[in-house]
C-alpha cells in the first residue's frame, strides 16, 4: 500500500512535467487545430542553446534557463512561419508534414553542432529532501512541482482573465465568429505559439536540469510525452492535458515499479490504446464535432 | 455609404459572383433577396474580408477596402452578423458580448457602457448574461450575435440570413429587432431568403442570381409576389 502510494507520489512529479508538454501541444492544436509534431524538437533546440552557454562560458542555472526560453522561442518562431503562417488554415496535414520536415532540420542541426552523445545541463539548486511517514519526496521533484504549479496558476490567470485569453478562446472556440470580431487571427495565433514554446520550455528546462545532461533525441521524447498526455487527456481541452499528463505519469510509476522498465512504456501504449477505443474524446471527454473547440 | 462595383469571386474554377454591384445608402435597410446558391452569402464573406475577391472594387465613404483582412474590415465599421448566427459556444453570453469590442479595448468604460446598452436592450441576454452561449435557443443566438455586432459600433451591419432555422414566431421577434435597429437610422444589409419579411422592412431591395444582380427597386415600387417567385426560384423557371 506504501509503495502505491509513493509510487503515485513520483508519477505526479514526473506527470507536472509532462503536463506542461502537454498543454504546450494544447495551446496550439486548440486555437490552430494544426498539430505541430516539432513541438518538441524546438524545446529541444532552447535546452541545447542553455547548456552550449553552460558549457561555453560556465554559464549557471538562470542564464541558462534565460538562454533556453530564447532558444525554445526563435525555433518555435521559426516553425510557426514556415509550417503555419505560411501555409492554409485548413490545410491541416499539410502542417503536420512540414512541421515533421523542420523536425528532422532541428533533429540534424543540433546533433551536428554537438558531436557528443550527452551535453551537460546545470543541475537545480539543492533543496531539502522530505521524509513525512515513510513517504520520500526528492528536493528536485518538489522544486518540479512547484515551478509547474506556479506556471499553470499564471496560464489561468492569462487564459480566463486577460484580454488576450479571450482572444485566444475565442479563436478556439470559433475561428468564423472570431474572424467576424475584429480578431486579428494571424497575430493570436502566432503569440499563441510563443506561449506554448515558453511553457515547453519550462518543461525541458526542468526536466534538463534534473537529469544533468541531454542529448538531440529530447525532441522526440518531448513530443512523443506531450501527444500521448494530450491524447489521453482529451484534444484541445486544457483540463485533459493536465489531467492527462498526471495520469501519464502516475501509472508509468506504477507500472515502473510494479512490472519493470521493460514493461513500462507497453503499460503506456496500452493505456494510449485503451483510451482511443474506450474514451475516445480522453478523460476530459471532448465532444469532437468540429463545432465543439474547447480550451 | 458602401459602393460596391462589379465584384467577381470564385471558388478555385466556380464564379460565385460574376461582377455584382450595388449600393448600400446611409441609414435605412439595404435587402439582398436571391435563391439558394445566387451568392447571398459569398457576397457577404467578400464584404467582410473573409473570402477575396477576384476583381471589381469596394468603397465605403470613398476610401477603397477591397483587399483588406477581416479584423480591417471591422475597423472600418463594417461588422457582420454571420449565418447560423457563429456565436462563441463554450463562452459565457457576457464573453461573446465583449468580444464584439475587441478592438476598442483600450476605451475602457466606453466598452462597459455599451455592454449595459446591449443587455438594456435584450433583457434575455441580461437573464442569461453568466449561460454558456452554446445552451441558448436558436433565437437567443441570433439575438447575441446582433448584440455582439452592436458591441464593436458599426456604421454598417451585415446580416446574413438571421431567420434561417428559427421558429416563424422567433422570425417575427428578429425581424421586429431589426425593425427597431433601422428605425434607429442605423444602416443594415440584410440577406435573406425569406422574402416575405424581408420586404416587409426594406427601404431598397436587390434580386441576386446566379451570382449577378439581376433587379432591383423599392419594395413599395414593385409586384411583391413576382420578387417573392424569383427570389426563391430563380428567373429560369417557367412560372
Amino acid at each position: 500500500m506504501l509503495d502505491l502510494v509513493q509510487n503515485t507520489l513520483d508519477g505526479i512529479a514526473a506527470g507536472s512535467a509532462y503536463a506542461l508538454l502537454a498543454i504546450g501541444f494544447t495551446l496550439i492544436f486548440g486555437v490552430m487545430r494544426r498539430l505541430n509534431i516539432a513541438f518538441g524538437p524546438s524545446i529541444m533546440v532552447g535546452i541545447f542553446l542553455g547548456a552550449w552557454v553552460h558549457v561555453q562560458w560556465s554559464a549557471g542555472l538562470i542564464e541558462a534557463a534565460l538562454a533556453t526560453f530564447i532558444g525554445a522561442l526563435l525555433a518555435s518562431i521559426y516553425i510557426e512561419r514556415l509550417s503555419f503562417a505560411a501555409i492554409r488554415g485548413d490545410a491541416a496535414l499539410a502542417s503536420m508534414a512540414s512541421s515533421f520536415a523542420l523536425w528532422m532540420q532541428l533533429e540534424q542541426g543540433v546533433s551536428l553542432a554537438f558531436p557528443g552523445r550527452t551535453t551537460a545541463f546545470p543541475t537545480l539548486p539543492p533543496l531539502p529532501d522530505i521524509q513525512i511517514a515513510g513517504l520520500f519526496l526528492g528536493g528536485d521533484d518538489l522544486l518540479v512541482l512547484l515551478s509547474a504549479g506556479l506556471v499553470l496558476l499564471v496560464l489561468h490567470r492569462l487564459i480566463y482573465h486577460s484580454h488576450f485569453g479571450l482572444e485566444m478562446r475565442a479563436l478556439a472556440d470559433s475561428a468564423e465568429a472570431a474572424a467576424v470580431s475584429r480578431i486579428n487571427i494571424n497575430r493570436v495565433a502566432f503569440l499563441t505559439f510563443c506561449l506554448a514554446a515558453l511553457v515547453g520550455a519550462v518543461a525541458g528546462l526542468l526536466i534538463a536540469a534534473t537529469d544533468g545532461q541531454i542529448t538531440p533525441k529530447f525532441g522526440l521524447w518531448a513530443t512523443m510525452k506531450g501527444l500521448i498526455a494530450m491524447m489521453i487527456g482529451g484534444l484541445g481541452s486544457l483540463r485533459g492535458a493536465l489531467l492527462g499528463g498526471l495520469v501519464l505519469g502516475i501509472v508509468e510509476a506504477q507500472a515502473q515499479w510494479y512490472l519493470g522498465a521493460a514493461a513500462r512504456e507497453i503499460v503506456v501504449y496500452g493505456l494510449l490504446f485503451l483510451c482511443l477505443i474506450v474514451l475516445p474524446g480522453g478523460i476530459a471527454g471532448v465532444r469532437d464535432t468540429g463545432a465543439e473547440r474547447k480550451l | 455609404m458602401l459602393e460596391i462595383r462589379d465584384i467577381k469571386t470564385s471558388y478555385g474554377k466556380i464564379a460565385a459572383l460574376k461582377g455584382v454591384s450595388l449600393d448600400i445608402h446611409d441609414g435605412g435597410l439595404t435587402c439582398l433577396l436571391g435563391p439558394n446558391g445566387a451568392g447571398k452569402t459569398t457576397l457577404i464573406w467578400t464584404i467582410a474580408g473573409i473570402l477575396k475577391a477576384q476583381g471589381g472594387s469596394m468603397k465605403i465613404e470613398g476610401e477603397n477596402i477591397l483587399g483588406l483582412k477581416p479584423h480591417q474590415i471591422v475597423s472600418k465599421g463594417i461588422v457582420t452578423v454571420p449565418e447560423n448566427r457563429l456565436v462563441f459556444p463554450d463562452m459565457s453570453v457576457r464573453d461573446n458580448l465583449i468580444a464584439g469590442a475587441f478592438s476598442r479595448r483600450k476605451e475602457k468604460g466606453g466598452v462597459e457602457g455599451d455592454l449595459e446598452d446591449v443587455l438594456t436592450r435584450f433583457p434575455r441576454l441580461r437573464e442569461r448574461s453568466e449561460q454558456l452561449a452554446g445552451t441558448l435557443s436558436g433565437g437567443e443566438q441570433q439575438m447575441l450575435a446582433v448584440g455582439r455586432a452592436l458591441m464593436a459600433k458599426p456604421k454598417i451591419l451585415l446580416m446574413d440570413e438571421p431567420s434561417t432555422g428559427l421558429a416563424p414566431i422567433i422570425v417575427e421577434e428578429i425581424f421586429e429587432i431589426i425593425g427597431g435597429l433601422r428605425d434607429e437610422g442605423r444602416t443594415i444589409f440584410l440577406v435573406e431568403q425569406n422574402a416575405h419579411m424581408a420586404l416587409k422592412y426594406a427601404n431598397r431591395f436587390y434580386l441576386l442570381e446566379q451570382g449577378k444582380v439581376t433587379f432591383s427597386g423599392e419594395p413599395g415600387a414593385v409586384d411583391h409576389d413576382e420578387v417573392i417567385q424569383r427570389a426563391y426560384l430563380g428567373a429560369r423557371k417557367a412560372s
